[in-house]
């Protein structure tokens, strides 16, 4: 061995402290390369299902991710009281997770621009080369904006009927209305009323209390689409939605056979049918089934779902998904979409729908025993092959949907199925609104 | 004062003023700077912010919703503040007065104030609501009402009043009612018994001595306490935005809810701006109104 500094043959001591100077070199370098690639990625979501159950169920999801790449993953649960707020802060610069599970991308991509917000993921789309096969196609319109790929959908809220099987076998029916005409039918033997003429019962609601969610469905069921595939040009001043119109108004006041108070804020469609006071609902959010399992364990074997009746023109259901995506800012776009694939494997979304009682947008999930062993389940995966998205192609989105006063379909709906303003002027006047709506955006300075 | 206190006052009241400037003023004058500037949520990122002057004012008053607003703001807040001021002028005469149990229903009429507005709110969701009412069905077991009252959702109206407004006006009184008796029953303990006695001796009835007695001396204290409330009113938001969102049909919205609205639904913070800045003005006038009220009295 050489001596470095004399230029002489090394003598022993000097052999051994040049080894260990060579041992600590290496040890040192190894754990500095191995603290540079452990890595940390922030991850939000909203709850489905139970709180706690849930967090623990992404723990796990966490810690077998920790397992398999190394990567740690922080979760937080953002409670859906503030998800609205939080996520608006989001795409506005404020502070964001690396991935998250979102949901309204077409509206926070138009706020966030490309500075903030839900971030493109192009790149990484022939990740799932078989997107198109094992999802359900409503559910993959959502998780794509101005022809950009952002994320792999994961729960869907999709609205089949509910109705109440009991009350139904009281007025001698068996099934769930298969028409619109049957819908008006079915509802005028389900509603009650007492001696002073008060209802007691009411035979059908259409949906849930937000006018929007409401409407959609049933204008699509009458072949009608709210705006231009590109998502410039208003579309409403049509056929279909004067009957989708006159046929919600009817069935409050020609029929009356519906609440008036439908879409007013104390109102609460699922509470009226939990209590009794609604018999069916012809829009019923997902969700609402394992509600009711979960919350009212007396109704078991009393209440049953459907597919959607058949409109003019189609049955189309109402269809909404949340999803996994990636968030600009981040430096760990990699390790994310590492996470979104681990997360979108066919068991762990199973595992995630069998405990949260979500739709899943996945075909193979929703084939599953697990979701074979209820009538409703069975008839919610029937229901999601018509499927519409709720998403449309604008950042004006979710002020034109916005369940407040003021909205533009808000208003529509408001004045002319409850207030019985004139169909064609309130339409007229609406189409002009939106239009203006959509320019907003995307007129110039 | 010598200059060592000064300093120490000084260090004192600036942790207090930093927070207030931070936490209050900038976020005020950013939300004023925001009304007079294009801020729209889905052009900012395009188009940035550019200056607009008085056009956000203008665009919410030519909405025929807005001035509705206005007028049910000044609606909601008259009805609110007279009620509670009338009702709590009344209880607190009774619960100043010597009785078994004093103490206990002194409580009793606190127990609103401990209910946070939103769990009120849910809470008379329930009781007001059209099919459910236990309120409808004690009327109609008196045999006072055959049909259900549409406590929230009736849109029939006389002139600017309605059944929704004057409920959700209940609730507001309800919940402020406590804050009054307070603030009177404190008032009414510091008025000297002597003044009673001699009004007494006069030979004044009952409500003269109310009158000309009671009345005066907690005028001073009526002056704030009805300042608050109609401060708080103009400026009220929870009751409203919870139980009808200002409906049915715009009936019962009021400015903070068209804010709201117009900020988080529709991502107009400009307009929403514009709608606060009419609140700041609203309320400043009454804050003017109020410290001119006590440079006299002071004079």
């Amino acid at each position: 061995m050489f001596d470095f500094t004399s230029g002489k043959p090394a003598k022993g001591r000097s052999l051994q402290r040049l080894k260990l100077a060579l041992m600590s070199s290496a040890l040192l370098g190894l754990a500095a390369s191995s603290a540079a690639t452990a890595q940390n990625i922030s991850f939000w979501t909203q709850p489905q299902g139970e709180l706690l159950g849930y967090q623990d169920l992404f723990g796990e999801f966490a810690s077998e991710f920790k397992a398999e790449s190394g990567v740690d993953v922080s979760v937080e649960v953002i409670n859906w009281g503030v998800a609205f707020n939080t996520w608006l802060t989001v795409a506005q610069g404020g502070a964001a997770p690396d991935c998250a599970d979102m949901y309204w991308l077409h509206s926070y991509s138009g706020i966030g621009g490309d500075k903030y917000g839900p971030m493109p993921i192009n790149e990484y789309r022939d990740q799932w080369p078989n997107l198109e096969d094992e999802f359900y196609p409503g559910s993959l319109q959502d998780v794509q904006w101005a022809g950009d790929f952002y994320g792999i959908p994961w729960r869907v809220d999709i609205r089949p009927q509910m109705y109440n099987t009991e009350m139904f076998a009281e007025a001698g029916l068996s099934a769930a209305p298969d028409t619109w005409a049957e819908i008006v039918e079915m509802a005028k033997a389900l509603t009650v009323r007492d001696d002073n003429g008060n209802v007691t019962r009411w035979g059908f609601s259409a949906g849930p209390n937000n006018p929007a969610q409401t409407l959609l469905p049933y204008y699509w069921q009458a072949g009608g689409a709210i705006l231009s595939e590109d998502g410039t040009q208003a579309n409403i001043d049509n056929e279909a939605m004067r009957t989708a119109l006159k046929f919600l108004q009817d069935l409050v006041w020609e029929h009356e056979v519906m609440s008036p108070e439908s879409f007013e804020k104390g109102v609460d469609p699922l509470d009226g049918f939990a209590s009794g006071t609604v018999a069916m609902v012809g829009s019923t959010p997902i969700a609402w089934a394992s509600q009711m399992e979960r919350e009212y364990p007396e109704l078991d074997g009393k209440w049953a779902m459907a597919i959607n009746a058949m409109g003019p023109v189609n049955r189309d259901s109402y269809s909404g998904a949340g999803y996994w995506g990636v968030l600009r800012g981040t430096e760990n776009v990699d390790a994310c979409v590492d996470w979104i694939k681990f997360l979108s494997r066919e068991e762990n979304m199973q595992r995630l729908s069998e405990f949260s009682g979500a739709a899943s947008p996945r075909r193979a999930v929703m084939s599953s025993a697990s979701w074979s062993d209820s009538q409703w389940k069975v008839a919610a995966a029937e229901t999601l092959d018509y499927g519409h998205t709720s998403q449309h192609a604008t950042s004006v989105w979710g002020a034109l949907a916005s369940p407040e006063p003021g909205a533009v379909i808000y208003d529509l709906v408001y004045s002319t199925v409850i207030v019985r303003e004139d169909i064609d002027a309130a339409v007229e006047q609406a189409q002009a609104r939106l239009q203006e709506e959509l320019d907003r955006a995307n007129r110039p300075q | 004062m010598n200059r060592q206190k000064l300093v120490f006052c000084y260090l004192m009241v600036t942790p207090a003023l930093l927070l207030t400037a931070v936490l209050g003023i900038y976020p005020m004058v950013f939300s004023l700077w925001m009304g007079f500037v294009e801020y729209d949520l889905l052009r900012i990122q395009d188009f940035g912010t550019p200056f607009v002057g008085l056009d956000n004012y203008i665009h919410v008053f030519s909405d025929p919703k807005f001035v509705q607003t206005v007028v049910n703001t000044v609606l909601f807040t008259g009805i609110a503040a007279g009620g509670v001021v009338v009702i709590g002028l009344l209880v607190s005469q009774v619960l100043n007065a010597e009785f078994r149990g004093r103490t206990a229903l002194r409580m009793l009429f606190c127990v609103p104030w401990f209910v946070p507005p939103a769990v009120a709110s849910a809470i008379w969701m329930w009781l007001l609501n059209t099919e459910r009412s236990p309120i409808n069905f004690l009327l109609q077991d008196m045999g006072l009402t055959t049909g259900n009252i549409k406590f929230l959702t009736d849109p029939t109206t006389w002139g600017p009043f309605s059944i929704p407004m004057l409920a959700i006006s209940a609730v507001r009184i309800w919940n402020g009612l406590p804050f009054a008796i307070i603030f009177l029953l404190a008032a009414l303990q510091s008025i000297p018994k002597s003044l009673y006695e001699a009004a007494e001796m006069d030979g004044a009835t009952l409500l003269q001595r109310f009158w000309f007695v009671t009345l005066p001396m907690l005028r001073p204290v009526l002056v704030i306490l009805i300042t608050l409330l109609v401060i708080g009113g103009l400026g009220s938001f929870e009751i409203n935005y919870i139980m009808t969102g200002g409906g049915p049909q715009n009936l019962t919205n009021i400015m903070a809810v068209y804010s709201y609205q117009q900020g988080f639904s529709f991502f107009r913070f400009d307009l929403a701006s514009a709608a606060s800045g009419v609140i700041l003005i609203l309320t400043g006038f009454v804050c003017v109104f109020y410290i001119r009220e006590q440079v006299k009295r002071a004079q």
